[in-house]
């Protein structure tokens, strides 16, 4: 069997295209292939069309006209594409206005800010947690302990509702309530005194980030801020931002810890 | 004719092309990642330097001469609009006068052709160069009146990129600056902080310095 059945096979697949016809025909009749499993034959039977097909497409070519490649149709339809493409960028980086992502966790030494967005519909507060828990280790205050844990929450809770916001993130700008604006204010100085009195180098301020018509809810801050006395007791700056710097509150959570 | 056509060829064009999108997006997405903005970490404090007033609006900056603008209020005081708590002409590069109850003086911005654009920064003889140069840094600061808004509520023709440039020559002369944001309906106004708890002007020192 194997005498007959691997010079078969090795004709088959060796001879490629300089496979006659003729001698795949012949192995139709070939008595070696009575008796052999059926898996093999159709193996044998595929190899065989694969020749054939290779036979016939070597049959349409003749030696002397061999196939002739022509860069011309692919390098010009390259550089066209290449063209376009390299024109659509430039074109886009002209007319798109730049978009410039705000970090979420703004520091400068010891003094931590927290943001808070000034919209034409409102702001956006972005509360810094990430020396919170730092600062519970560092005191050894039981009452301190508990203030902070509860800050913490409330501040955590607040950054996951800001990151699990779909859509733009401005969209999610509310008018300044007054009781908010008193309770940030009222936050910022408790835990500036707690890290005082923990001697633990920490103090966070408020910054505001006007954008443009952003003014009134500024005004309207600063005007609240004028009914506490724990808004002299911290320390306050603002910066103007254009319409195209956006915060980017999927990195919330991720600049937070 | 036929020996053209060719499908390794069209295979070619379209894997080259694929190629190059995924290349471009790869290049846009790292490029995305590096315009993070960090912001600057300005910080008002106390001082006991002396501000000097500007208003930036539409591109443009008005340096304000209180001495001026509040002799040319005082004459206006007791008559006329002035009196009857309306607008009236102060006589100063398009300025408008109205006094107020609780802010003292507001100053109302309407035509700011005659006012300096920002770009003269760059020019050294120019006015509001020389404004800026005859700032004594020990003992006064520039505070800016930024509008955030131009006029039709448009966000184009805003003070905060002349704002931004003044600040960034002043730095290099050392002088602080301090702003807040104005428009229509929040307008300039100076006074005492006898007067007010609003009439507040702080310079602000940068996180970075």
């Amino acid at each position: 069997m194997k005498q007959c059945l691997l010079p078969s096979l090795a004709k088959v697949i060796n001879s490629g295209v300089h496979l006659q016809k003729s001698d795949i025909y012949h192995e139709e009749s070939n008595p070696c292939h009575h008796g052999l499993p059926s898996w093999l034959k159709q193996s044998i039977d595929l190899l065989r069309k694969m020749a054939i097909s290779r036979a016939k497409r070597y049959a349409l070519y003749n030696q002397q006209d061999k196939l002739e490649i022509s860069l011309f149709p692919f390098l010009s339809i390259f550089l066209c594409v290449m063209g376009v493409l390299s024109f659509i960028n430039v074109l886009s980086s002209f007319s798109a206005p730049q978009k410039i992502e705000l970090t979420a966790q703004l520091e400068t030494g010891y003094k931590v800010a927290y943001q808070i967005f000034n919209l034409p519909d409102g702001i956006i507060s972005v509360p810094p947690t990430k020396y919170l828990r730092k600062l519970q280790e560092s005191t050894k205050n039981d009452a301190d302990k508990d203030t902070i844990e509860t800050i913490l929450q409330e501040r955590e809770a607040q950054l996951i509702r800001l990151a699990n916001h779909k859509g733009k993130a401005m969209a999610l700008a509310k008018d300044p309530d007054i009781d908010d604006v008193l309770t940030i204010v009222r936050n910022i100085r408790a835990l500036n005194e707690i890290a005082l009195r923990a001697n633990y180098l920490y103090e966070e301020f408020l910054l505001f980030g006007i954008y443009p018509n952003g003014g009134q809810a500024y005004q309207k801050i600063r005007d609240v801020m004028t009914l506490t006395e724990d808004s002299r007791a911290i320390s306050v700056g603002l910066e103007p931002l254009d319409s195209n710097w956006t915060l980017n509150l999927k990195k919330l959570n991720k600049a937070s810890k | 004719m036929k020996n053209l056509i060719s499908l390794d060829s069209l295979t070619d064009i379209v894997s080259n092309s694929v190629g190059i999108l995924i290349i471009f997006a790869v290049i846009n997405l790292i490029h995305d990642d590096s315009k993070t903005y960090q912001l600057e970490i300005p910080i008002e404090h106390a001082t006991d330097l002396s501000p000097v007033f500007f208003i930036s609006k539409n591109d443009r900056l008005l340096p304000m001469d209180t001495d001026k603008l509040f002799a040319n209020a005082t004459l206006q005081a007791t008559t006329g609009a002035a009196a009857n708590k309306r607008l009236f002409p102060l006589d100063y590069s398009g300025l408008l006068g109205k006094i107020d109850q609780d802010k003292g003086i507001s100053f109302y911005a309407r035509d700011t052709s005659e006012w300096n654009e920002f770009q003269e920064i760059d020019k050294r003889q120019s006015k509001l160069r020389q404004k800026f140069d005859s700032i004594n840094p020990k003992t006064h600061f520039a505070y800016f009146f930024v509008y955030d808004s131009s006029e039709d509520g448009s966000t184009i023709g805003s003070g905060f990129e002349a704002f931004r440039k003044a600040r960034e020559y002043l730095k290099t002369r050392a002088i602080k600056t301090g702003w807040q944001p104005v428009n229509s309906d929040s307008p300039t106004h100076i006074c005492d902080r006898s007067f007010s708890p609003l009439c507040t002007y702080l310079p602000s020192y940068l996180g970075s310095q």
